[in-house]
């Protein structure tokens, strides 16, 4: 995954680049926002990371122009100032993201991965704490053993496994595995989870229930 | 300094001393007014019966007879009260009829003019009349006397009536002044109450309205360090704003950096063990950040109600639930939402501030294994956020004490102590309330807040 990354304090530039390194990105930087846009040209870039307050041109202007002069290349603002507005400004002039300072690693890689997965097309393939789906042959192995799921139960792990490590709510499974708008009960989401929690126990994946509210599907950390 | 007292004290002793002086005066010139003619009418009476006794005298040959039978005499000296006495003397002074011990008097210069004189016989004071007059060819002069019993009945009287009138118009005066000075000082009550009711951040200029012309100078005085103040205020705030801002970049670079440090070493390593510390201190200093920035947008003398827009607190809550989840579950914590629709005017960042710091405070203060359930929901027009905790409770008599900012139950959890303070303004800005209480065994706490759903 290639991360444009621009930012133009040295130290925390530094750091977010070593640590997308370390989570196996590949990450070009730029100080200032002219210098995004020959970036983007020059390489093949997956995610662009881009600090608001940046010299020359600010965040703002340089997603104005990106979108103006077509280039769909998602994009996370950073910004150290909170305000709604700002929010609402970066979204409306077409960034993806939002994070603000300070935020940890994991977030970050989270919402770029997100970002990614959201613009590219699925993988075919993908694995978390042992247990791997194939999105293309929807077969799903844990080590050697082949596991069978339901339709509906597949659905559901499959966008439980898309949002790892995030919380997401029993209406946002609904609203994601029944895009046609196909009656399911909130109750109905609960018997497909537990379900799937006996069918993959030997994995070392644990989907936690968030009362009243989802579940949080997360890799166990030894 | 000078101690200048009350101004109704003041007030009362200059306007009461020169009244009291002022009856005063009044009460002589009144005495003299009833006192003169009564003494008047009592010497008028003595003249009487010196004229009375002129036709009892008689000159034969210049020499002055009187005819004053023992009956006549006894009439001239009936008195109920007083002692009368009573003297004729011929022209060469010597006594015709009367009471020879009477004292000697100067003859008045005219006839017929009856003049009196005060004295004393037989050891009591008297007033006495002398009157020349012709008996004949011969000039008399005829002394009447009295006691002053009756006399002194009279000033009794007229002085007993003087005091209880005057007492009772210096009462009256005093009790008029004290009225009007208390109605004189009431638009200066009312300023106070005003300024009474006041919290420490209302920073609104004081009403000129309904404010007499001699309090005017003095509200302008205070309305104009009132705006100083709240200036002052707002700059002390844009600048905390301004540096929790500054301050957010090399915390997020410090954080990196420190993250990749953490990674690259193994656990149980002592670089990372290091790093992990400071990665902890870290936190800590980004929390204080932000509450710190939350605390200076919170203010509600910096907040215009017109940032106020229509929101739901689902949604918000829903954005909060990710960070708090990671917390709740390394911390054991069980972790629940019951929410509803709710939808009210407000601004979406303070109430994103309000619901960040009080579920973390309930996950924050209670111990590995509790249940931290966050609920909202919209009562006809009352809209409710509650926090409900099943930890250690807090005692009735801390529960004011802990929205004091740098307040902390609890100095063994690592928090900045802001977190209520920011809640608590928060509650204000929106004229919300809050309502903190325990379950019936004292453990537990919910925090509850009720908004109006229309702002």
């Amino acid at each position: 995954m290639h991360v444009l990354l621009a930012e133009d304090d040295s130290i925390l530039a530094d750091g977010i680049a070593r640590a997308l390194r370390s989570h196996g990105m590949v990450v070009d930087l730029v100080d200032n926002g002219n210098a995004v846009e020959l970036a983007i040209k020059h390489a093949e870039i997956a995610v662009l990371v881009l600090d608001i307050g940046l010299p020359g041109i600010d965040g703002f202007e340089v997603v104005r122009r990106l979108r103006l002069h077509g280039m769909q290349v998602p994009v996370l603002l950073l910004t150290a100032r909170d305000a709604i507005q700002d929010r609402v400004h970066g979204l409306e002039l077409g960034a993806d993201d939002y994070l603000v300072k300070p935020f940890s690693t994991l977030e970050l890689v989270a919402r770029l991965k997100a970002l990614v997965r959201r613009s590219a097309p699925k993988p075919a393939e993908f694995s978390i704490g042992g247990l791997t789906l194939d999105t293309f042959a929807r077969r799903a192995h844990i080590g050697d053993q082949a596991i069978e799921f339901s339709v509906r139960e597949w659905a559901v792990l499959e966008y439980l496994m898309q949002q790892a490590s995030r919380v997401v709510s029993k209406q946002q499974i609904i609203d994601a595995i029944l895009p046609w708008g196909e009656d399911l009960t909130l109750n109905a989401v609960e018997v497909y989870v537990s379900r799937i929690r006996l069918k993959i126990a030997p994995s070392n994946i644990v989907i936690r229930t968030i009362r009243g509210f989802g579940y949080l599907l997360e890799p166990i950390t030894p | 300094m000078v101690n200048v007292g009350s101004i109704r004290i003041n007030l009362l002793k200059w306007l009461i001393a020169p009244l009291l002086a002022i009856n005063l005066i009044g009460a002589g010139l009144t005495y003299r007014l009833a006192w003169v003619p009564a003494q008047m009418a009592f010497d008028q009476s003595l003249a009487d019966a010196a004229w009375a006794l002129v036709p009892r005298l008689r000159d034969n040959d210049g020499t002055i007879l009187v005819d004053l039978p023992q009956q006549a005499e006894q009439v001239l000296r009936l008195d109920h009260v007083d002692v009368i006495y009573f003297i004729v003397r011929n022209p060469s002074g010597q006594l015709v009829a009367g009471d020879q011990d009477f004292p000697s008097l100067p003859a008045p210069e005219k006839l017929n003019d009856p003049v009196a004189y005060d004295g004393t016989m037989r050891g009591e004071a008297i007033r006495m009349i002398v009157l020349k007059a012709r008996v004949g060819t011969q000039v008399v002069s005829i002394s009447v006397a009295e006691t002053l019993r009756k006399r002194a009945l009279i000033r009794t009287e007229i002085f007993v009536a003087l005091i209880v009138l005057e007492g009772l118009l210096t009462a009256l005066s005093i009790a008029l002044v004290w009225l009007a000075v208390t109605r004189g000082l009431l638009p200066l009550k009312k300023m106070q109450a005003d300024l009474d009711a006041r919290s420490h951040d209302t920073l609104a200029p004081v009403s000129e309205a309904d404010l007499p012309r001699e309090l005017r100078p003095l509200v302008d005085a205070i309305n104009t360090l009132l705006g100083k103040v709240q200036a002052g205020a707002a700059a002390q705030q844009a600048f905390l704003a301004n540096v929790a801002h500054q301050l957010r970049t090399p915390l997020a670079a410090l954080q990196m950096q420190l993250e990749w440090l953490q990674q690259r070493h193994p656990e149980g390593h002592e670089t990372a063990h290091s790093a992990t510390l400071m990665l902890t201190a870290t936190a800590r200093m980004i929390r204080h950040t932000n509450q710190l920035l939350a605390l200076a947008r919170a203010e509600p003398s910096r907040l215009e109600k017109d940032r106020f827009e229509e929101v739901d607190l689902v949604p918000l809550i829903e954005d909060a639930v990710q960070v708090f989840v990671e917390q709740a579950v390394r911390k054991q914590i069980d972790l629940g939402f019951e929410l509803q629709p709710a939808r009210l005017r407000a601004d979406p960042f303070l109430l994103r501030d309000l619901i960040d710091n009080l579920i973390d405070n309930a996950i924050r203060y209670s111990p590995p294994g509790s249940t931290v359930t966050v609920g909202c929901c919209r009562i006809v027009d009352d809209v409710f956020f509650m926090v409900e905790d099943s930890g250690p409770g807090i005692a009735e008599a801390q529960r004011e004490l802990i929205f004091n900012r740098f307040y902390r139950l609890d100095d063994t959890v690592a928090g900045s102590g802001l977190g209520l303070a920011i809640v608590r303004d928060i509650v204000l800005a929106h004229d919300a309330q809050m309502e903190l209480s325990s379950g019936p065994d004292g453990r537990g706490t919910t925090f509850s807040v009720r908004f109006s759903a229309g702002g």
